[in-house]
């Protein structure tokens, strides 16, 4: 053997064993939203053992292009900063090729510059705000996706419901954080697509005990539908207040109701005023009450799950989209994520051509339901006015 | 009066009643010590999840339970949770003092600022780590019907915290004015070397002040769970605006502290009527009107500070 060829044999063998050495790594993907810290925390939780069962069942079947997944967790503690800097560690310092999360919106606000820098898709399946996926500029490269509810969705859905229900004596209500105020804008700015008026608009801070004196002041306008934009315990301060000065308009409010510190904060009886939107009611499904049977128990309250299924299906979408690309290259997952061939089964629903280059929302108001709290149950709500509400009804 | 006006009025009152608690904590260990207790607000967590857990105990369930299903105390328990509560809390009170105030106080520097704050970052951690994030509904002892006079709507817990406070302000005024102890505490205020020579236990004093504050702490947290709930951070907001009430009450006086706590309740109760997004500006812009018109707060003695 000469030297040249013993040499370029040697390359050879080296380079077997490198692309061996990558197949055999790891995908890694992370998840970056509150764990501990915030109301909200048990949803990022349930978000968790969502993502952690896809994992599971991925790997069960072999990975993905022969490559195991894993997952590395940072909790942000609801803190804008903490979040920004699990960002950066989970992109440079972990490497991951997909973030999931975060719980709260604002955080999601806060980082998104990130991902859109350093190209990895960012999959929220649990901040709802309606910004989070909007692109930084027209046209620009936007790696920010989601699976979950959004905001203006719920709001085209409940604006649609109070003008079918043929009422114009609306009025609006927001807690004074970015979440309610983020939502009243999108209210105000759908009930005017409606050519709704409201009658009053009043704001309270998430952590009052007293909401009489806003009420009132509604009561006196003559409103007899209040739509509502607050996290679960104002809102359940909310309806708590309406009792003490017996006053219960129709009541329309974001999905912070279906969380269980609504419910307690309310009581069983007052828990039934608000009517809402979700993304599933309870499992109907063979696929998703496996998934339920399978994560409840984990679960600090069965409400959460939804968020189960978010990152169930979000850990789907994301491993299409490295199999489409053929590899864990961040832009290329994007542009296959832009334009998906395959549908997706998911445990929500099949998704076909869930994204496109302008939209980056998986789930939009056609996926929710109506839904109220019926005793100590979240049950499907339909009425005649329900039933009447059609695609061309959601403006947003 | 006009029924909204009225509610308002009633609303108001309620809230400001546990401004009125706390901020009757801190003028305890100010009229002693000259501190404060930076963390009083996570104190009033403390309390409130100690009573909780008492309450749960009580029922059978795990320490660490998130909800208490519907299950109703009885008022034994109630007030077994309540004594637990001023206990524990008078302890971590003892417990602050001597490690977070006493090696500080009375030397230059505001070093026992930094050690009452991370007292309460340490109490709110460990808290976090027993019990999570998720608010826990704690029923009242009196019952959750709303009571209506005159239209107005009231729960009953709020009743009972009104009565409370005004309860507890009548009983500190009484001490601090009319008894020897009252006294004493006011002389070790004013000069602990002068106080200690008059045969004053200027650290007994002080110890007593910690203990009494934070078992206020605890008696707030205890009357406050059931209107908004049991959570680690409940403290935060009530504990700057109980702060608040006590600066424009005075610090070293009881009676000005609670009704501070009032009319700090009140008015903002009135400017939800008008418009909710100015509540705090008109809080904070009142607390910034009163110390620059009154440094000593609407009914606070003047103090000279000799230098």
């Amino acid at each position: 053997m000469r030297l040249v060829d013993l040499f370029k044999r040697s390359l050879l063998a080296a380079a077997i064993a490198a692309t061996g050495a990558a197949q055999a790594q790891d995908i890694k993907l992370g998840f970056n939203g509150d764990l501990s810290a915030s109301p909200s925390a048990q949803s990022g939780k349930a978000g968790v053992i969502g993502i952690q069962a896809a994992i599971d069942d991925i790997n069960a079947a072999g990975g993905v292009l022969g490559r195991k997944l894993t997952l590395v967790v940072r909790d942000d503690q609801s803190q804008p900063p903490k979040s920004i800097q699990n960002m950066s560690d989970l992109i440079d310092n972990e490497k991951v090729v997909a973030v999931f999360g975060p719980t709260n919106s604002g955080n999601a606000l806060a980082w998104k510059h990130i991902p859109n820098q350093k190209k990895v898709v960012s999959m929220g399946m649990i901040g709802s705000g309606t910004a989070i996926t909007h692109a930084t500029a027209p046209g620009a490269e936007n790696y920010m996706f989601r699976i979950s509810m959004v905001d203006r969705e719920q709001v085209a859905g409940l604006v649609a419901y109070a003008k079918k229900s043929g009422t114009t004596k609306i009025g609006l209500m927001g807690e004074t954080t970015g979440y309610g105020q983020g939502g009243l804008k999108d209210l105000e700015e759908i009930s005017k697509l409606h050519g709704l008026t409201p009658l009053a608009t009043e704001k309270f801070a998430v952590s009052d005990t007293d909401m009489t004196s806003q009420l009132n002041k509604m009561k006196a306008a003559g409103v007899d539908t209040i739509l509502v934009w607050a996290q679960g315990t104002p809102t359940g301060q909310l309806v708590r207040s309406m009792e003490k000065i017996n006053y219960f308009p129709t009541m329309l409010s974001s999905w912070a109701a279906d969380n269980i510190t609504f419910f307690d904060a309310a009581g069983k009886t007052l828990a039934s005023k608000p009517l809402f939107m979700r993304t599933l009611v309870n499992p109907t499904t063979p696929a998703q009450q496996k998934l339920y049977d399978r994560t409840v128990g984990q679960l600090a309250a069965p409400s959460a799950f939804p968020f189960v299924i978010h990152g169930y299906d979000a850990v789907q979408l994301v491993a299409a989209a490295i199999k489409q690309a053929g590899g864990t290259d961040g832009s290329k997952m994007r542009e296959a994520l832009e334009n998906l061939s395959a549908p997706v089964q998911g445990v929500k629903k099949t998704y076909v051509k869930p994204f496109s280059k302008d939209q980056h929302e998986a789930l939009t108001a056609a996926d929710l339901a109506f839904v109220k709290w019926e005793g100590d149950k979240l049950v499907p709500h339909t009425d005649a006015i329900v039933k009447s509400l059609t695609a061309a009804d959601f403006k947003r | 009066m006009d029924t909204a006006l009225l509610q308002a009025l009633i609303s108001g009152l309620a809230v400001g009643s546990a401004y009125a608690l706390v901020a009757l904590g801190f003028s305890v260990t100010f009229t002693t010590t000259k501190t404060l207790n930076f963390s009083h607000g996570e104190f009033v967590s403390a309390g409130a999840f100690i009573g909780m857990s008492v309450l749960f105990l009580a029922i059978g369930k795990p320490l660490t339970s998130t909800t208490f299903g519907g299950a109703q105390p009885g008022a034994g328990v109630q007030l077994l949770a309540l004594l637990a509560a001023l206990a524990v809390m008078g302890l971590i009170g003892w417990l602050l003092f001597v490690f977070g105030v006493r090696p500080f106080a009375r030397r230059p520097g505001m070093a026992w600022v930094m050690s009452t704050l991370g007292f309460g970052v340490i109490l709110q951690s460990i808290g976090l780590a027993i019990w999570g994030p998720k608010p826990v509904v704690v029923p009242s002892p009196v019952g959750d019907d709303v009571v209506r006079l005159l239209g107005v709507g009231v729960r009953p817990q709020e009743l009972l915290m009104l009565a409370v406070a005004v309860v507890v302000m009548l009983a500190f005024d009484h001490v601090m004015r009319r008894t020897m102890i009252g006294k004493a505490m006011r002389a070790v205020a004013h000069s602990p070397n002068v106080a200690s020579l008059m045969g004053i236990h200027v650290t007994k004093m002080m110890v007593g002040a910690f203990v009494v504050s934070s078992a206020l702490a605890g008696l707030s947290g205890f009357m406050l769970a059931p209107i908004a709930q049991a959570s680690l951070f409940m403290g935060l907001a009530v504990g700057l605006k109980g702060f608040s009430a006590a600066m424009i009450g005075g610090l070293n006086n009881a009676r000005g502290c609670v009704i501070g706590g009032f009319l700090l309740g009140v008015l903002e109760s009135f400017v939800n009527l008008w418009s909710a997004q100015w509540r705090e500006v008109a809080v904070f812009a009142l607390v910034i009107l009163v110390l620059a018109l009154r440094p000593n707060g609407l009914f606070g003695a003047k103090t000279v500070e000799k230098v």
